[in-house]
């Protein structure tokens, strides 16, 4: 299943690095990126598009417990469900 | 002032009075600040053993830990107990020397990216780059690893940084991000208080978030008032007391097979601070196959992420677990009530195996029995491990220290000289085996250099025993590199410590052993020497269910 994350996440040196990393470990496949800063003072917006056969909810819980990780929407990128 | 001493008066600004390092050149500022603050430094041998330290510490005492090592090798070597504290949920502050920022991505002497490195087995960590940031970075390090689900926070600092001048700032007013009731809750517990009422094989099944929660109060009231059978994992041991009769014991691999029986065949699982662990479940898709699940978590990562929950909660479980402690029918669950007391009174551990040769079990079994409630019990990891969970009795989680999810041999040996710094006035016994031991040996120096009155009971079968289980169960008895029979002459070591002790290797020897150590005013180490054949029963094979406990070999 292919899904779309749109995080908003303080722009520290070492985020993106974080939300890769977690990615790679919980079993996920990073397809596309984009990063752009955010209209919120201080804060950037990453949008992926990640695969995977595990449920999209093990990385969201994940990735939304990163320290810096301010909001995070998960979009099933197959229906365009959010 | 400088940043060093900023560091110092943060440490002391959140009631750490005990620290535990190793020094070295990019973390020199520090050490020199330590010197005239009311902060003691315990000296540890290895950075390792400052991590582990702080665990004990941290978890004897549900304080802070906190450990302090110098760049580069110093702070790798804290990589396996920030790891540890991770995987058990230990609030630690791990800070590390680094070089001065101009020489940072140089490949300088002794730099390494521990920020990249700490990723993985951190909760969070910071690198410092302005002096200004210094102390509310380490405040936010002490509040995030406190926070929600506890864990270790590193905080990099480079030399520079240390030796700028600084001046202390308190804390930012931080919102708190904890998950209060709300309708949705309240619907969930109506939904919880249904389910609770109309099962009739409900049971608890209770890990270390209680304890980390705070919630151990509420949940022995809970268990009361309800009436239900419990069960604990490995990191739960503690948290119900051995007098509760509904208490069945430890599940899982090693568990008692009364308590991993009765949650087979539950109807409904009520489990509090606990996660599923492959160790705790066996085979996943055979476990309580006909149970409904109310998970309490204040982690929404660890719900439905190995089984799907019916309920759930993220709220304080002090909270949940109050509003939940009803008193169920007894029409509905007596005789389940009655089913799971036999099953305990069926499967009482049994002391009377034949033989002269020292039974480990019933050596930490008449151990545990003088021993006074409140003494701390530290483990490594291993068949020993399993044997302290099995035979040994726990009045609270904070008195039994043992790594769970990480399985870190070397672990026992520097946490329970944490633990004796935390509770000085408390009986610590390390309970090791002579592979894990010799990981942290070292370590019996920083028993010496303070004079810590730790005792110590090493098994010693000249083997990596639970290693050379497996072997003999599942790889057709095939011993690779598990005979330890070159181990050195642990007595004459320990006296190489200035530790005295003695050598059992007879069964009545054990007794008087046992009160010669507990009385002897100083660290002291007993040296049982064990059938190298023995294995920790029951067992649950790999891949196996539950229900599917192994009690002999095969």
């Amino acid at each position: 299943m292919s899904i779309q994350l749109q995080i908003q996440c303080h722009q520290q040196p070492d985020v993106v690095e974080r939300i890769l990393r977690v990615i790679r470990h919980r079993g996920f496949t990073l397809n596309t990126m984009s990063m752009a800063p955010s209209n919120c003072g201080g804060k950037i917006e990453l949008c992926m598009t990640v695969s995977s056969p595990r449920p999209a909810h093990l990385l969201v819980t994940q990735v939304e417990k990163l320290h810096d990780v301010v909001e995070l929407r998960c979009v099933d990128a197959t229906s365009n469900n959010t | 002032m400088n940043g060093a001493e900023a560091i110092v008066q943060t440490l002391v600004h959140h009631g750490v009075d005990t620290v535990f390092g190793y020094p070295g050149g990019t973390i020199m500022p520090v050490y020199d600040a330590l010197l005239d603050s009311p902060v003691e430094h315990l000296l540890c041998r290895h950075e390792q053993g400052a991590g582990f330290a702080a665990i004990g510490y941290a978890r004897s005492s549900q304080r802070t830990g906190v450990c302090i090592a110098t760049s580069g090798p110093g702070a790798t070597n804290l990589i396996t107990a920030l790891a540890d504290a991770m995987m058990d949920s230990v609030p630690i502050v791990a800070i590390t020397g680094q070089v001065p920022t101009n020489a940072m991505g140089t490949d300088a002497f002794q730099e390494i990216d521990i920020l990249g490195l700490s990723m993985a087995c951190t909760k969070h960590s910071f690198l410092v780059t302005e002096p200004d940031m210094l102390c509310q970075t380490l405040h936010q390090a002490f509040t995030l690893a406190n926070s929600g689900r506890p864990g270790p926070v590193l905080v990099d600092i480079p030399k520079d940084i240390q030796q700028a001048p600084a001046s202390w700032q308190p804390p930012l007013n931080l919102v708190e991000n904890s998950v209060h009731p709300d309708k949705a809750a309240c619907e969930n517990l109506h939904k919880a208080l249904e389910l609770m009422e109309s099962a009739s094989r409900p049971i608890a099944y209770i890990g270390g978030g209680v304890n980390m929660a705070h919630a151990t109060d509420e949940l022995r009231q809970f268990l009361q008032i309800t009436g239900l059978p419990s069960v604990c994992t490995l990191k739960g041991l503690g948290t119900v007391t051995p007098d509760n009769g509904a208490y069945l014991g430890m599940l899982g691999m090693h568990g008692n097979r009364a308590a991993n029986t009765a949650v087979q065949w539950c109807d409904l699982l009520i489990v509090v601070g606990a996660r599923f662990d492959d160790r705790v479940t066996g085979k996943l898709d055979t476990f309580a196959p006909e149970a409904q699940v109310i998970h309490i978590d204040i982690d929404p990562a660890e719900v439905h992420k190995r089984r799907a929950a019916d309920v759930v909660f993220h709220q304080p479980m002090q909270w949940v677990l109050a509003e939940l402690s009803i008193r169920l029918s007894i029409n509905n669950i007596n005789k389940w009530v009655d089913h799971c007391q036999r099953l305990k009174a069926e499967h009482q551990w049994r002391y009377d195996k034949p033989g002269n040769d020292i039974y480990a079990p019933h050596l930490l079994n008449q151990l545990s029995r003088q021993l006074p409630d409140n003494a701390i019990i530290s483990c490594d990891v291993g068949q020993h491990q399993m044997w302290v969970a099995q035979h040994m009795a726990f009045q609270h989680t904070r008195n039994h220290l043992t790594s769970g999810g990480l399985g870190t041999m070397g672990f026992g040996l520097p946490a329970a000289i944490g633990a004796a710094m935390a509770r000085p006035d408390d009986t610590v016994t390390l309970v090791s085996g002579d592979g894990s031991f010799m990981m942290n040996v070292q370590e019996l120096n920083t028993i010496r250099r303070r004079q810590l009155p730790i005792k110590i009971v090493l098994l010693d079968n000249q083997k990596l025993g639970m290693v050379r289980q497996w072997q003999e169960l599942f790889y057709e008895g095939r011993y690779s590199e598990t005979d330890l029979s070159d181990n050195p002459d642990f007595i004459s070591l320990a006296r190489a410590f200035g530790i005295g002790g003695r050598t059992l290797t007879h069964r009545d020897e054990v007794a008087p052993a046992l009160d010669e150590m507990l009385s002897v005013n100083g660290p002291w180490l007993l040296h049982v020497r064990i059938n190298a054949a023995e294995n920790v029963w029951p067992l649950v094979p790999p891949g196996a269910a539950n229900h599917e406990m192994l009690e002999q070999h095969p």
